[in-house]
């Protein structure tokens, strides 16, 4: 009944995000949350409930207005942008919903970036990046480039780009979003066993209800408020 | 080095706009190579010739007098003196020469022959007869080619020879000499005893020139003598201020020059990053989602510039130096008593031209760099992710 708190991985208080000068618009309205390590998490909520507003919070891609996020026990609102981007780089993947690979590189190199920007040798980001992609179910796409390659290839040459680094935290927003349902599925599937193998928390914004379903847990946002948050039973 | 990669690929991607602003910047640096090349061999001529046909210091009778008196010791004193290399003492004086019903004004300048060589290299510049042939107190002249044009007079002629106050005497012509130089309408070279017994002034001079082994220490030296003796002794840097000045004044408008070709290569740079980074915008705002500093951005962008600016560069300086060669081994067609007897264009290849025109560019493609790294580096990662 009683969670270990020692086993909470983000922890979330009185967060607000406010947009706007003159008319305000309260995209987060004084959350509260905790996440604990290795929660496969789905957030759900109409559109512009304040879903990706809150991703790009826990993803230190911007700052509160006001509250705290405590990742592995460190406030993230109180650093420095090289320790933003440190901790951006080492403790957290990401997934869009537009996969963002990098043109001018073709798969592995992208896969190596996280790597690479970390201070990796390349021979070892090499070896890393190629294990990943073996685990996509794309090791005989190392060389291609992103156009050379369907919308589903390329968003899993993402996923292991978001995975290299063994982030303990993957947030995803609308991962799938761009795909069909076949190719979404397996996607998530995916990312459902990468979960069970490393141990990472990941926490995808979807409003795609079935998808939830097969998550852990379901938060749902409305008005920039959590208006449910209940636990898919595991054992079903 | 993610950064260096990141900048190579960028710069690939966009073959064309990128091999443009190169280019941009090789004319600009190929350019202002053989320009500065062109000024540097336009001084160095006329510094050459100047240093080469005048005494690099020349010392002046005191303020109120006419002449120096004591000469043989101010010889002797500046000889002890360190970084010299000929002493020659004159006596100058405005003199008309008359040959048949030509005649001319010159002036005629009493000198040892010996010692004015040691100062001036007069044999180089003989047409024809030997500097030499006035050495002993006789009544021989060496003078301009031109001034001998104008009398019509040759070797082995008599001119008549009219200074204020004194008898017109008759010299022969022993020699005749050519120097490029105005001297050659206006000078006339005579025995100085020889002159000295004409005036009627006894042992004196009117000046005493010097050469040094370093040219470029004839201020000082100068400055010491003035203080040490008394009387006035002018540099060459003093006598040709003028010149020095005017060659000066035109090269602070050779840099605004620069500065201009310059901006507009580095307005090129600046361009094709401003259009790399709003192609770039989402991958600008992913990288940052991968963890990568505001720093690590802002370098991505400038090492862009630099790689450009690099190649810009390289180019350049080949092309400058070939540029440079050829111009060099263009001949012109100028009668060589122009010009200081130069059949070329003066082009001096240096080293230090080229490397202050790279360095020059460097800075002005870095810093047509500055402005759109900036940009990239203060994007909002979440703006940027969503900007696609
Ligand atoms: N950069 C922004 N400037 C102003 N308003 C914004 C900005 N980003 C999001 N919003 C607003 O905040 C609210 C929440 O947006 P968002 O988190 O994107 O919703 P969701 O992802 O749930 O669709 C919306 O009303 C949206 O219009
Ligand atoms: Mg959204």
């Amino acid at each position: 009944m009683f969670d270990d708190v020692s086993d909470i991985i983000i922890q979330i208080r009185n967060l607000s995000k406010i947009y706007g000068d003159g008319v305000e618009i309260k995209a987060l309205d004084a959350i509260d949350l905790d996440i604990k390590r290795g929660e496969f998490i789905a957030i759900v909520g109409p559109s512009g409930s304040g879903k990706s507003t809150l991703l790009h919070q826990i993803g230190i891609l911007d700052t509160p207005t006001s509250g705290t996020i405590l990742l592995k026990g460190i406030d993230i609102t109180k650093m420095s942008d090289k320790q933003r981007s440190k901790m951006r780089n080492e403790e957290l993947g990401f997934i869009f919903q537009y996969h963002h690979l990098l043109p001018d590189f073709n798969a592995l190199e992208n896969v190596m970036m996280p790597l690479l920007i970390k201070g990796t040798k390349r021979s070892k980001a090499k070896k890393m990046a190629f294990e990943l992609l073996k685990e996509v179910g794309l090791e005989d796409r190392i060389n291609h480039r992103t156009h050379q390659l369907s919308g589903g290839q390329n968003q899993r040459v993402a996923i292991a780009r978001a995975l290299v680094n063994k982030p303990s935290i993957v947030i995803g927003d609308e991962p799938t979003g761009n795909l069909d349902t076949k190719k979404s599925d397996s996607i998530y599937e995916l990312l459902r066993r990468l979960n069970k193998e490393y141990n990472q928390t990941f926490i995808l914004v979807t409003h795609d209800e079935r998808m939830a379903a097969k998550t852990d847990r379901i938060i749902r946002i409305v008005d920039g408020k959590i208006a449910e948050d209940s636990k898919n039973r595991k054992d079903f | 080095m993610f950064e260096l990669d990141v900048a190579t690929r960028h710069i690939k991607s966009r073959r064309r706009q990128t091999l443009f602003s190169i280019i941009a910047v090789s004319l600009a640096v190929g350019i202002i190579i053989i320009f500065m090349s062109m000024m540097s061999g336009y001084t160095s001529i006329l510094i050459d010739s100047t240093t080469e046909n005048q005494a690099h210091i020349t010392i002046m009778p005191k303020e109120d007098e006419d002449y120096i008196y004591l000469y043989h010791g101010l010889e002797n004193h500046i000889h002890t003196l360190k970084g010299v290399g000929g002493v020659s003492s004159y006596l100058q004086n405005e003199a008309a020469l008359q040959y048949k019903h030509n005649a001319e004004g010159v002036l005629l300048y009493g000198i040892n022959p010996e010692d004015e060589k040691r100062v001036v290299n007069r044999d180089k510049y003989m047409l024809a007869g030997e500097f030499v042939s006035i050495d002993n107190p006789g009544s021989r002249m060496i003078l301009g080619f031109k001034l001998a044009k104008n009398l019509d007079v040759n070797m082995g002629n008599s001119v008549t020879v009219q200074i204020p106050g004194a008898e017109p005497t008759d010299f022969t012509i022993t020699g005749i000499f050519q120097t490029g130089t105005p001297i050659d309408e206006t000078m006339a070279f005579v025995n100085l005893g020889r002159l000295q017994d004409l005036h009627g002034s006894g042992d004196v001079v009117t000046g005493i020139g010097i050469k040094i082994f370093d040219v470029y220490d004839a201020e000082e030296l100068a400055n010491g003598i003035d203080r040490e003796t008394g009387y006035d002794a002018i540099s060459w840097m003093e006598q040709n201020a003028e010149i020095l000045n005017l060659m000066e004044t035109s090269e602070s408008m050779v840099y605004f020059f620069y500065i201009i070709i310059f901006s507009i290569s580095g307005f090129g740079i600046a361009n094709v990053l401003i259009m790399i980074v709003m192609e770039k915008v989402g991958e600008i705002g992913m990288l940052m989602a991968m963890g990568t500093s505001r720093r690590s951005i802002m370098l991505i962008f400038l090492l862009e510039a630099g790689i450009l600016g690099m190649a810009g560069v390289v180019i350049g300086c080949v092309l400058g130096y070939g540029a440079s060669l050829a111009i060099a081994s263009i001949t012109i067609p100028i009668p060589p008593e122009m010009y200081f007897g130069m059949d070329h264009l003066p082009v001096v290849i240096e080293l230090k031209n080229f490397i202050s025109a790279s360095a020059f560019a460097m800075v002005i493609n870095i810093v047509a760099g500055v402005f759109p790294a900036r940009r990239a580096s203060k994007m909002n990662p979440v703006e940027a992710i969503q900007s696609v």
